[in-house]
């Protein structure tokens, strides 16, 4: 390409560190808080680490963070599963009304998780199914499988069906095939929408705040609860172990699959 | 190894007729060509004696046995891919044993197969590597090795060499011919490439809008092509049409030449054809001194090496001639010249 | 194909996705048609016994002005995030795909990625810390500037703007960068070499091939920004009231979810409708 010059590409550079800064900088500060003494966020800045230890001893919070963690992995294998089956066979098989098929994949992540979230509690409350982790594994899956399909899919498009074919050639049934030459192949995209899956369960608070009761919650319903109550600094020790938590599970996902998101 | 043979056999995908009701034997232990340009059916032919397409009428029988309603895992074929259809999680071992082991083998004997494929296609010393560390003919060495592993009852290639490159082609064209030999196996090849399929097949079967027009030996298709499209599309040809006569046939353009013996009792519209390296040229000292079949002016010449290209005007009808270039001078362009040929060599096409 | 063949693929493929439709209709399929028979009732009794089916909760919507008040104020949020989304998120694509080259690119892109990944709940919360007064904008100010300032932006409208952009910035990024690295570099040399200016080529040549995905980014971010409710909760204070904490009151505090249901009901119709009208366009542009 024609190269800008080279103050105009200074200027870019410039530009994107401000929107780094704007992005980044919030976290930073939720950060450094999580280790200053005054819980009023006063500053000059004193280290502590006092409000990791109170977190240590908030029943609430850890059972919180145990039932979050225990629904995405339950996510994270429904949706995998589903996912890479329905993502197989839309794949392999043509027929009529496959387009159809495609587009109500996509409900889950183009409807507003309010509305989501309450029609759900309408409805699992109407029919008895009622609300509790159940209810919130029942919605979360729902709510990944799009992204795993889409994962999983575009791994699939550089898979070449003549693989396929030439399993067959050489006598390996549908499931050998499937098992020996498919899955292998197409791995990446299945672990990195497995980790789609969970990263959208683990941090989903929409659908689990209308379908969550007060036994039965997940942490960021509980975060919500206690900003609501008022400010505390052990909120902020837990943000910031979710962000950074988050944020490592995103990146390994970039290394299975180039940019973590080509949806 | 088996005799394999197609009876009938038509597949439609929706409107379009991609197999028209083809039948061809391929003879145990033959090597055949199936030769066709891109939409002939050559290829959906090809997947049907597989297995991955299944006919809507007809039936294949493999030694005997019909297979058409068979799926491609139970037929004990083996098929070489375009693009090779190397499995990228696998190493090149791997790739070879997999046919075997989906069929229960394991231990000392499947090693010993899987190695003595890969030293029947030299690659021995490859055993560890994965497919993306090899080139293109390593691959199609390794794809050929899998897919006789299995001592398939057919060998099916699908131009498993248009991936090559022109020099390597000629290479593995000559070693997929000596594997073959060594291994005995009934093998059907697809291709497009017109040179290809002369030099490597002992049979060719040509095809066109989903039929064969024409079956027989390499030798015997290129001197006798039964169809004006077998005689173009098999190496060049002049074709020349017009009226025919007492073993006379008037061109279009009202000049006449001799029909072959054979034709003395034609009569009406008519075809013939010959090839360009048959008609031979001699330079005129000017255009009074007639002789030959046809006399023309040179139009325009090229040179391909060894070989001389002429286009003459025959009163408006342009003939090709392809000589050897020997120590004799070229022939200016605008010469008169005239054309001879055998009279045999001329063949008589079917009329259009 | 013929018809029997294309049946025949149906066949083999329902085993496969059986279970995956047959999840998303209990999850989403059927919660959405329970909202819309909800939306019809009277009382909320869930057995429906007691209740008779009505057009009031619509009537509702359509009597007191105040919910058609909310429901344009977060519709015009929406648009106001998604415009400031395109205008920081643009140009800072475009950076990303045409001046940084090799690792430092998907380096910065993945930079750029990675807070989408997180806890957007998480996210908005700590701008607290930045906003309220007393917090890190404020001290900052106050330590530069040599006379006093106030500076509270917290439980405000902008707030939640600020919020709001934070959390869906990196929509637009990933959407505009994904169309702006599809562009062939010997396009926008092609347009030079004619003679073009920079900045005719980035409106001739570069902003329409762009508009693609310029527009998915917004419906990305208009879509879940007019349904928001807890941004403005956290930051907007008793400013922060919207269409979307009207609907979550209905089914937290006031228990009314038949109106609930109308409510969110409408809003579906309304996302559909811009959808629908905006569905031209985007296939035009794409």
């Amino acid at each position: 390409m024609i190269r800008a010059p080279a103050f105009l590409s200074g200027l870019g550079r410039f530009y994107i560190g401000l929107v780094l800064v704007f992005l980044y900088l919030p976290l930073v500060i939720m950060a450094a808080m999580s280790f200053n003494v005054s819980p009023f966020y006063q500053l000059p800045f004193e280290w502590t680490t006092e409000w990791y230890v109170a977190l240590s001893d908030n029943d609430g919070l850890i059972a919180a963070t145990l039932n979050s963690l225990e629904i995405a992995v339950m996510t994270t294998i429904i949706a995998t599963i589903l996912g890479t089956a329905a993502s197989l066979a839309l794949f392999r098989y043509d027929f009529a009304g496959k387009r159809v098929l495609q587009a109500l994949l996509f409900p889950p992540i183009a409807i507003p998780w309010l509305i989501s979230g309450t029609a759900m509690l309408i409805f699992f409350f109407g029919t008895g199914v009622g609300r509790g982790l159940h209810a919130i594994l029942l919605g979360h899956v729902a709510l990944a499988l799009p992204y795993v399909i889409i994962v999983v899919s575009a791994r699939l498009a550089t898979f070449s069906k003549d693989l396929e074919d030439a399993a067959y050639s050489l006598g390996a049934s549908a499931w050998q095939t499937t098992r020996k030459v498919t899955l292998p192949c197409i791995a990446p995209g299945i672990v990195a929408g497995g980790l789609f899956a969970f990263a959208v369960s683990f941090d989903q608070f929409v659908v689990s705040y209308f379908l969550a009761t007060p036994g039965q919650t997940t942490l960021p319903v509980e975060i919500y609860a206690a900003i609501r109550k008022g400010f505390t600094p052990e909120i902020n020790a837990v943000s910031t172990i979710i962000i950074v938590f988050s944020m490592s599970l995103m990146f390994v996902v970039s290394r299975f699959f180039r940019f973590g998101g080509d949806q | 190894m088996a005799r394999v043979e197609v009876q009938n056999v038509s597949l439609t995908f929706g409107v379009h007729k991609a197999v028209d009701d083809v039948s061809i034997a391929f003879e145990d232990g033959g090597f055949y060509a199936l030769l066709g340009p891109s939409g002939s059916g050559k290829t959906t032919l090809l997947r049907m004696i597989a297995g991955f397409e299944f006919p809507d009428t007809g039936s294949i029988r493999i030694d005997g046995e019909a297979v058409e309603n068979v799926p491609v895992n139970k037929r004990r074929i083996g098929m070489v891919f375009q693009n090779y259809a190397l499995f990228p999680n696998m190493s090149v071992a791997d790739n070879v044993a997999f046919g075997l082991e989906v069929r229960g083998e394991k231990g000392e004997t499947l090693r010993r197969e899987v190695a003595d494929a890969l030293d029947l296609v030299q690659l021995g010393a490859l055993a560890k590597r994965r497919p993306h560390q090899l080139s293109g003919g390593q691959r199609q060495r390794v794809a050929l090795a899998r897919a006789i592993v299995t001592k398939p009852r057919v060998l099916l290639l699908d131009e498993p060499l248009s991936a090559l490159d022109k020099a390597l082609r000629t290479d593995m064209q000559v070693e997929l011919k000596r594997i073959q030999r060594e291994v005995g196996v009934t093998t059907i090849f697809v291709t497009h490439d017109q040179e290809e399929a002369l030099s490597i097949s002992d049979r060719i079967g040509i095809l066109k809008d989903g039929r064969i027009v024409q079956e027989g030996a390499p030798e015997e298709i290129y001197d006798r092509p039964a169809s004006e499209f077998a005689a173009t599309f098999l190496g060049e040809a002049n074709i020349l049409s017009g009226t025919a006569e007492n073993g006379r046939l008037r061109l279009d353009n009202g000049l006449a030449i001799d029909l072959p013996p054979e034709g003395g009792t034609v009569a009406g519209d008519f075809r013939c054809a010959i090839r360009p390296e048959r008609v031979h040229l001699s330079a005129l000292p000017d255009a009074a001194t007639a002789g030959g079949q046809l006399q023309g002016v040179v139009k325009r010449r090229s040179f391909s090496g060894s070989l001389s290209t002429y286009v003459v005007d025959c009163g408006g009808k342009e003939i090709k001639s392809v000589v050897q270039r020997g120590g004799g001078t070229a022939i200016e362009i605008g010469r008169p010249v005239e054309l001879r040929w055998n009279r045999d060599d001329l063949v008589m096409l079917p009329a259009a | 194909m013929t018809g029997k063949r294309r049946d025949s693929g149906l066949v083999k493929a329902m085993p496969l996705l059986l279970p995956a439709y047959a999840w998303l209709t209990l999850a989403i399929f059927l919660p959405l048609s329970a909202m819309v028979y909800f939306s019809l009732l009277t009382s909320m009794s869930p057995s429906g016994q007691s209740a008779t089916l009505t057009l009031g909760n619509y009537a509702t919507f359509f009597s007191d002005p105040l919910y058609a008040t909310l429901l344009v104020r977060s519709l015009e949020l929406g648009l106001i995030v998604t415009l400031v989304c395109v205008l920081i998120g643009f140009p800072a694509a475009y950076v990303l795909a045409k001046i940084f080259k090799g690792r430092a690119r998907e380096a910065i892109f993945l930079l750029v990625i990675l807070p989408f990944w997180s806890n957007s709940l998480v996210r908005v919360f700590s701008w607290s810390m930045v906003l309220r007064e007393g917090g890190i904008l404020d001290t900052a100010l106050n330590a530069i500037l040599p006379f006093k300032v106030t500076f509270d932006l917290m439980y405000s409208y902008p707030a939640v703007i600020i919020g709001l952009v934070h959390s869906y910035l990196p929509y637009m990024v990933l959407t505009c960068y994904l169309s702006l690295q599809a562009i062939d570099d010997a396009l926008i040399e092609a347009a030079r070499s004619l003679g073009a200016s920079r900045f005719t080529t980035l409106r001739r040549v570069i902003a329409p091939l762009a508009l693609p995905g310029v527009l998915a980014g917004s419906a990305l971010i208009f879509i879940p920004v007019v349904g928001s409710f807890m941004e403005p909760r956290i930051l907007g204070g008793h400013g922060g009231t919207l269409y979307g904490t009207v609907i979550e009151d209905q089914f937290t505090a006031v228990y009314n979810w038949p109106l609930g249901a109308a409510l969110s009901f409408i809003l579906l119709a309304v996302v559909l409708v811009i959808l629908l009208v905006s569905a031209p366009v985007l296939r035009k542009a794409a």
